[in-house]
């Protein structure tokens, strides 16, 4: 009775299983070949760790990554917060914006912001984080808006205002806390999107992880397949630690 | 479609370690209206399912009438079932929805809408028909969901907590109108619910459960005058325990000596169980035994809470008039006006 | 419209009439600023310039050329791409997402919402390179079909052609299908198919008038966004592909480069205005088709 239960669960993962994982370890077997040893070793991973490339390709990724989780964060956080204490009607304007990015293309996006933004804003790197936080808008957003909309909002600023806190303290020890969950999962979106953002960043001359290992790909192919491999695995590991490491929310169906 | 009876024989279903009903016996006449009443966990929801083919019994039997259902599918049982709430389909509209049962019948679509319109009307939404799930409040969903039920004339109802999403005065109307409409339909019911009061309001039998067992099942007046386990005293209505010594079948309580109900054998502590309408708080008495701590107004009686010199709470009701002058602090005699008196150890 | 606090005895705040308003909207300030700086200005302008020549004037020169080949062909490949890559990511998807979300435990199906989050945005180069070494010319499971008897380089199969392209986005369309399809299914609330039971349906019936209704207009909805995605692609279209593969994405990121020839220096805006409009005419109704369903999918 519960083979038979299960028997399309399985199948379902067997299928899909291999669909996600032949190319993964075909990849992955490539990246730890030394073919002039013979056999395998991690020769491969070791050099793109040790170029100095990496570490400051890395660095560079990981401050503009973090820099737009925080303009996201300190946007949205307060902004979200009023629209939903105050019931402005902007709510729905600025509900229909957060998906406006959703709809055009990001090569679309490039283009506009080649066109549009003017010389000083262009020739610094800073211009990614705020491009960063347009795309990650639709999530982020949404992230927040359900989170703030689970608990009891009102009730909560108004005991933290009553018990003197000012708004930002309100944000801060109170409001935060209770959607802790929503914020931690609008920083890992955002923070994953922008690390791992290709398109507009390389359609806007600019130097960042993912393009570098597109020019490492050139000269050492399978440095630059290990570089690749562990731009998915280690995210990945992450993600799912951090995922499984959180308590249970209360179910939401199934069984 | 005639009702028929309702009967479970010794059903036993366990889920994990944990076993939800055991050796469950229980009988549901035509025509009936019975609940199952208990607290949360008790077992009482898993005995509906398993009756209605939702749950599978790990041993025992289920009968319609003299046919044995125990191992029919769900779906061919002829029962109507509503559920606590959310259980109408969100893509069809009322009248829709009330006529699924029909449609699965292979009744045409004319008919099977007209006599959907029919049910719609007693339960008083005939002008609701068009409508969907999100356009409805939760006390018209449950309606519909009750005509829905009731539509194809299932020879057993079935009600699973159906009114505990509901607001309270929502609750009392709808309570109303589905007995009014089981006794007009003579269809035999099952009332699954953990609210005494609305049990007790309108069944013609009240079986109360604890841990997988039923520990009483009778009518609700009998269910409140002789509880037969300390669990059923305490969990319908309310009940003081006052501790007394048990003696020649005899206990005395605030003075006055009273036959105990089954204290024939035994002695020694225990304690007397006494409803509220059966203790009387006197003012002015040179016998104080206790100190009220509250009294509560609810319209015609009031609820008057004392304090034992032993620390013991007993709670009294008496007429709003009669009691008009009692007051937090008062010294006060209590007395119980029964003769006779039930008796626990526990 | 605004909401009035004025008088009630509430404690009065130095406020005056007038700049009421203006002040309740202030708070939505920074956020409107931000979008509209680096996005709505940006895409404002994109569509205007778009309909200026190279001597400034307006016209619709540019979108004249657009429809054009090698631009029309560009279009049609995308929009083929787009098409083709949904509609066969679109049911195994689905299904894959019905069986984790119903039968997984909820460790797996956390597990496998993560994994997916993460192969979703996996493209570009890291994701042309795990196909070349799984199925390109010395791939692994090329050489394993080849033993199997298979040669799938026989014909003019290679992975920077249409099929092979499609193959590859496979392996981002399947697992985002899954994420945006999964909450429609768990959002089926467990009390429809028993009243289904309960009211005389078989699991046949119960689907046919209830579970696939329900979950039909989000599935289509989904198979809207993931041609947006195929349609939209670059990154990958880019690592793949060498310049034999007209598609829009890639054609617009040659004309940002510069190599423009000088008597069309907006085509690239042309032909990004009509990605927009493409792109909306999928996502609009998709989002519109989200927020009816959200009315019955409230949990």
């Amino acid at each position: 009775m519960k083979f038979k239960r299960n028997l399309p669960l399985t199948l379902t993962l067997t299928l899909f299983g291999f669909f996600v994982f032949a190319p993964m370890i075909s990849a992955f077997e490539y990246s730890i070949r030394t073919p002039l040893e013979g056999g395998y070793g991690w020769k491969h991973y070791i050099w793109a760790v040790t170029q100095d490339d990496f570490v400051h390709y890395l660095m560079r990724s990981g401050w503009l990554a973090f820099l737009a989780v925080l303009i996201t964060l300190l946007i949205l956080v307060p902004t979200i917060t009023w629209l939903h204490l105050s019931q402005s009607p902007l709510r729905v304007l600025i509900d229909a914006i957060s998906l406006l990015p959703l709809v055009i293309p990001v090569v679309a996006f490039a283009v506009g912001a080649q066109i549009s933004l003017p010389e000083f804003v262009q020739s610094t790197v800073l211009e990614l984080p705020f491009l960063y936080f347009v795309l990650c808008l639709p999530y982020a957003y949404r992230s927040l808006d359900i989170g703030l909309s689970a608990i009891p909002l009102k009730t909560l600023t108004e005991a933290a205002r009553s018990s003197g806190a000012n708004p930002i303290r309100t944000i801060n020890s109170v409001i935060i806390p209770a959607i802790r969950g929503s914020v931690m999962a609008t920083v890992a979106i955002t923070f994953v999107l922008s690390l791992g953002e290709y398109t507009l960043t390389v359609l806007l001359h600019w130097d960042t992880f993912p393009t570098w290992v597109t020019f490492v790909a050139q000269e050492n192919i399978l440095g630059a397949i290990a570089i690749s491999m562990m731009s998915l695995i280690i995210p990945f590991l992450i993600l799912t630690g951090i995922t499984l490491a959180l308590p249970e929310r209360s179910n939401q169906g199934g069984r | 479609m005639s009702s028929k009876n309702l009967k479970l024989e010794n059903v036993t279903k366990r889920f994990g370690n944990v076993t939800a009903l055991d050796n469950f016996n229980f009988e549901v006449g035509v025509g009936e209206l019975v609940a199952l009443l208990g607290p949360s966990g008790c077992g009482k929801t898993t005995a509906l399912r398993v009756v209605a083919g939702l749950e599978n019994q790990d041993s025992g039997k289920v009968f319609v009438g003299d046919t044995e259902i125990s191992n029919t599918p769900a779906h061919k049982r002829n029962m109507g079932m509503v559920f606590q709430a959310y259980s109408l389909f969100p893509n069809l509209t009322a009248e829709e929805n009330v006529a699924f049962g029909l449609q699965m019948r292979k009744v045409n679509k004319e008919a099977r809408i007209k006599k959907a319109q029919i049910l719609l009307e007693l339960v008083g939404l005939s002008t609701h028909g068009k409508r969907y799930t999100h356009q409805l409040s939760g006390g018209q969903q449950q309606r519909v969901a009750l005509a829905r039920a009731l539509a194809f004339e299932p020879e057993i109802l079935l009600l699973d907590e159906p009114l505990s999403a509901l607001d309270a005065q929502v609750r009392v109307n709808l309570r109303e109108e589905i007995r009014r409409l089981q006794i007009s339909l003579g269809t035999t019911t099952l009332f699954v619910t953990h609210d005494q009061e609305e049990a007790m309001a309108i069944s013609d039998r009240v079986g109360v459960m604890n841990n997988g067992v039923l520990e009483q099942i009778d009518t609700p007046d009998v269910l409140y005058n002789h509880p037969a386990t300390n669990f059923v005293a305490s969990f319908v209505g309310v009940m003081n325990k006052i501790s007394s010594q048990l003696n020649e079948g005899h206990v005395e309580v605030f003075g006055k000596r009273l036959k105990a109900i089954k204290g024939e054998n035994g002695a020694g502590k225990v304690y007397a169980l006494v409803r509220p309408e059966a203790v009387n708080v006197k003012t002015n008495s040179s016998n104080p035994n206790a100190k009220v701590l509250t009294r509560s107004f609810l319209g015609a009686s009031s609820n008057i809470v004392c304090q034992l010199s032993d620390g013991t709470i007993v709670q009294s009701l008496m007429t709003s008039s009669g009691s008009g002058d009692l007051h937090p602090g008062n010294s006060v005699e209590l007395e119980v006006t029964s003769s006779e008196i039930l008796i626990t150890h526990e | 419209m605004t909401p009035s606090v004025i008088g009630e005895g509430a404690p009065s705040r130095g406020r005056t009439f007038f700049t009421f308003s203006l002040k309740s909207y202030l708070p939505a300030l920074p956020l409107l600023a931000v979008v509209g700086y680096f996005f709505l200005f940006p895409i404002s302008k994109l569509i205007y310039v778009s309909f200026l020549s190279n001597e400034n004037t307006l016209t619709l020169g540019n979108f004249v050329t657009a429809f054009k080949d090698p631009y029309k062909t560009g279009f049609l490949n995308s929009i083929k791409i787009g098409l083709f890559s949904a509609a066969i990511a679109a049911f195994p998807g689905a299904v894959a997402a019905y069986f984790i979300e119903t039968r997984g435990s909820s460790k797996l199906r956390r597990t496998i919402a993560v994994m997916n989050g993460v192969l979703a945005n996996t493209g570009g180069v890291p994701l042309a390179f795990m196909f070349f070494a799984a199925i390109g010319i010395q791939g692994q499971i090329t050489k394993i079909l080849k033993v199997l008897g298979w040669d799938i380089y026989a014909g003019q199969f290679s992975l920077g052609t249409f099929s092979g392209l499609l193959i590859v986005y496979l392996y981002f369309q399947l697992p985002l299908m899954i994420i945006i399809f999964s909450p429609a299914i768990v959002s089926l609330r467990r009390e429809w198919v028993e009243a289904a039971y309960n009211l005389g349906a078989n699991q046949y019936k119960y689907w046919r008038t209830v579970g696939i209704p329900l979950l039909f207009p989000s599935f289509v909805a989904s198979f809207l966004l993931l041609f947006a995605s195929g349609f939209s692609a670059y990154a990958t279209a880019n690592a793949l592909t060498v310049g034999n593969l007209p598609l829009t994405p890639l054609q617009i990121g040659g004309l940002l480069d510069g190599n423009v020839s000088a008597s069309q220096l907006n085509l690239g805006k042309a032909l990004s205005s009509v990605m927009i409009l493409i792109s909306a005419l999928a996502i609009i109704p998709y989002l519109i088709i989200q927020r009816r369903s959200a009315r019955w999918q409230k949990r």
